[in-house]
């Protein structure tokens, strides 16, 4: 087995294991047991403990069997309410067999109104997906699913993207009106090939291009910020809410490892049909 | 907030080149009982593959292959899943003809084709492959292997990954001597990388996955992009004709028929169903039922499928 940990200077958690060449398992492992976990839990939190009682604070969901390894939509979703006294901070989704585990980190604040969200994965191999949970106090919460699908992280999107689209972003709306208020659904899409560095002819001194960050804010307030890595498919996607008090624009800022600059914005206002269909 | 691009992918880089060295199997001695081979036409003989998962009983003999013989030279369709798979369709060239390989046709970057490639790298012949082929192999060989390894156990031993000699964009049309052959590069349909081969004197066109008949067709390119090279093929004027997968003995264009209709019901039910704001995952769960139990390993490939059309189309 060869493996390689690191932890980038900068504060993001840029850690690659490389798997042994061939994990066998067909059945699910136990979560406890298993020995990905342990070097890359040790990494991002140390001897913090996790789970520090029984309480249901997140979930995972995904197929057990992945239709498609490049794109597996995860959902993690909390169970508590986000409320000023006690909400959740930051949410990690780690796939824990993939070369760079760590597929994203997502901050949350008490006026995201849930702490939800959705994305698209690629799996390198059979692997846990795990999600932890941050408080605002600092506990951590942690769940995890087993999904089947292998090759994700190599195998690249057919399709090449003009340079002109690049960047290029679009926001679909869950229903056909904002409602002031109340959490609201929004989908994220942005054109971007986000590169694996397995799925190309690696050439040294190449960097990879992948979407490192989005943050998305309305009229200058946080909604969700997320440092995200090439464990997101091809073209990144995120779907998460947001709760408006009055009408305001919705930014989205995305940078990517080539340090390029990307952002879209709508204006958003009672009676104006969003866009989503 | 922002990462150092630098730091981070020198780790990467450092540890993707420990991880990218192929493992290296000992050609093992596990050989394809009963492999056949039909003479559709004059000259050109086909092997069809099986429909079953691949794994150690068929050593992933999946793929329809073959070979066309002319007065000088052979030329392979493909090489199949494994090495025995490969060696079977040499040895059964040999029972046919005396004559060199002189090529192997690469049709795309799908390991139920190229994973027998190795069995006639002693005849060194061209290894033909499209433009966007090696791309794709260099990105997807580690994992090939690793799945052809968890399928065949001790049998994939020996199924290298085998690198295209001559890349083609455009036609290209070779003498076997006393026969054409035309082997032609397609825009991204089935894979990014789809060939076919068309034998000039008996008008026989192999197409490889650009046509499935009675599996279930797998988009692994773009369906859009499919759907317009099936328009294109249809206008060859074609006697015969060999699948990638399955057989049918419908006249030529009308296999083309069943995979089209599959392709229209997921294009239209996927674009109902983004219009209907509905998430990734409920147009799987929802788009095409309506073909359920009119093609086989459904359940395996439909819904990625609908997966990979619905990252497509939700840009348009």
């Amino acid at each position: 087995m060869k493996t390689c940990l690191r932890l980038a200077a900068g504060g993001i958690l840029a850690l690659l294991v490389i798997a042994p060449a061939y994990a066998n398992e067909k059945a699910e492992p136990d979560p406890a047991q298993s020995q990905y976990w342990g070097p890359i839990r040790q990494i991002m939190f140390a001897d913090r403990v996790i789970n520090p009682d029984t309480r249901d604070v997140i979930r995972v969901y995904l197929n057990l069997r992945a239709d498609d390894a490049s794109t597996v939509p995860v959902v993690v979703k909390a169970q508590i309410d986000q409320t000023e006294k006690e909400y959740i901070k930051s949410i990690y989704v780690i796939v824990e067999r993939n070369p760079s585990p760590v597929a994203g980190v997502f901050h949350f604040t008490p006026g995201s109104g849930r702490a939800q969200v959705e994305t698209r994965l690629r799996f390198e191999d059979f692997s846990f997906v795990r999600a932890v949970a941050e408080m605002n106090d600092g506990r951590l919460y942690m769940s995890q699913r087993w999904v089947k699908a292998a090759g994700g992280c190599s195998a690249p999107n057919g399709k090449k993207l003009a340079e002109s689209l690049l960047g290029k972003m679009k926001l679909r709306f869950d229903d056909d009106m904002i409602t002031y208020h109340k959490p609201n659904l929004v989908q994220l899409l942005i054109r971007h090939p986000n590169e694996s560095p397995l799925a190309a002819n690696f050439v040294e001194g190449q960097v990879p291009q992948f979407v490192r960050s989005v943050k998305v804010t309305f009229d200058g307030k946080p909604v969700m910020k997320a440092e995200v890595d090439f464990s997101l498919s091809d073209n990144p996607n995120f779907r998460f809410f947001f709760t408006p008090e009055e009408k305001g624009e919705l930014k989205i800022e995305v940078e990517d490892t080539h340090d390029r600059k990307f952002s879209h914005s709508i204006n958003i206002s009672e009676g104006v049909p969003l866009p989503g269909g | 907030m922002h990462a150092p691009i630098t730091i981070f992918s020198a780790v990467a880089m450092a540890c993707l080149a420990a991880a990218t060295a192929a493992p290296v199997f000992a050609a093992g001695t596990q050989s394809v009982e009963n492999f056949e081979v039909t003479e559709i036409a004059p000259g050109n003989f086909v092997h069809y593959g099986s429909f079953d998962e691949r794994s150690a009983d068929n050593l992933g003999d999946n793929a329809n292959i073959g070979f066309i013989v002319g007065d000088h030279c052979v030329l392979a369709v493909d090489a199949g899943g494994s090495l025995p798979v490969g060696r079977a369709l040499r040895q059964a060239i040999r029972r046919v003809t005396p004559l060199p390989v002189c090529y192997v046709v690469l049709t795309h970057v799908h390991p139920d084709h190229f994973f027998g490639a190795a069995a006639f790298l002693d005849d060194q012949p061209q290894f033909i492959a499209h433009e966007n082929y090696p791309a794709q192999l260099a990105a997807r060989s580690r994992s090939y292997l690793n799945s052809l390894q968890r399928d065949l156990g001790a049998a994939a031993a020996g199924s290298e990954i085998v690198q295209p000699t001559r890349l083609i964009k455009k036609p290209l049309e070779l003498d076997l001597g006393g026969r054409t052959v035309i082997v032609q590069a397609w825009p991204p349909a089935h894979t990014d990388d789809d060939l076919t081969v068309f034998d000039a004197p008996t008008r026989t066109l192999w197409l490889s996955d650009l046509l499935f008949v009675g599996h279930t067709p797998v988009i692994d390119g773009t369906i859009t992009g499919f759907l317009a090279v099936m328009k294109d093929l249809r206008a060859i004027a074609a006697d015969q004709y060999v699948p990638g997968h399955g057989r049918s003995n419908l006249p030529w264009p009308q296999p083309l028929d069943a995979q089209q209709r599959y392709f229209t019901v997921i294009l239209d039910e996927t674009r109902a169903a983004i219009r209907s704001r509905k998430t990734i995952q409920q147009a799987t769960d929802e788009v095409g039922l309506s073909e359920t139990g009119y093609w086989v390993s459904f359940d395996l490939f439909h819904r990625r499928n609908v997966t990979s059309a619905y990252a497509e189309l939700e840009w348009e």
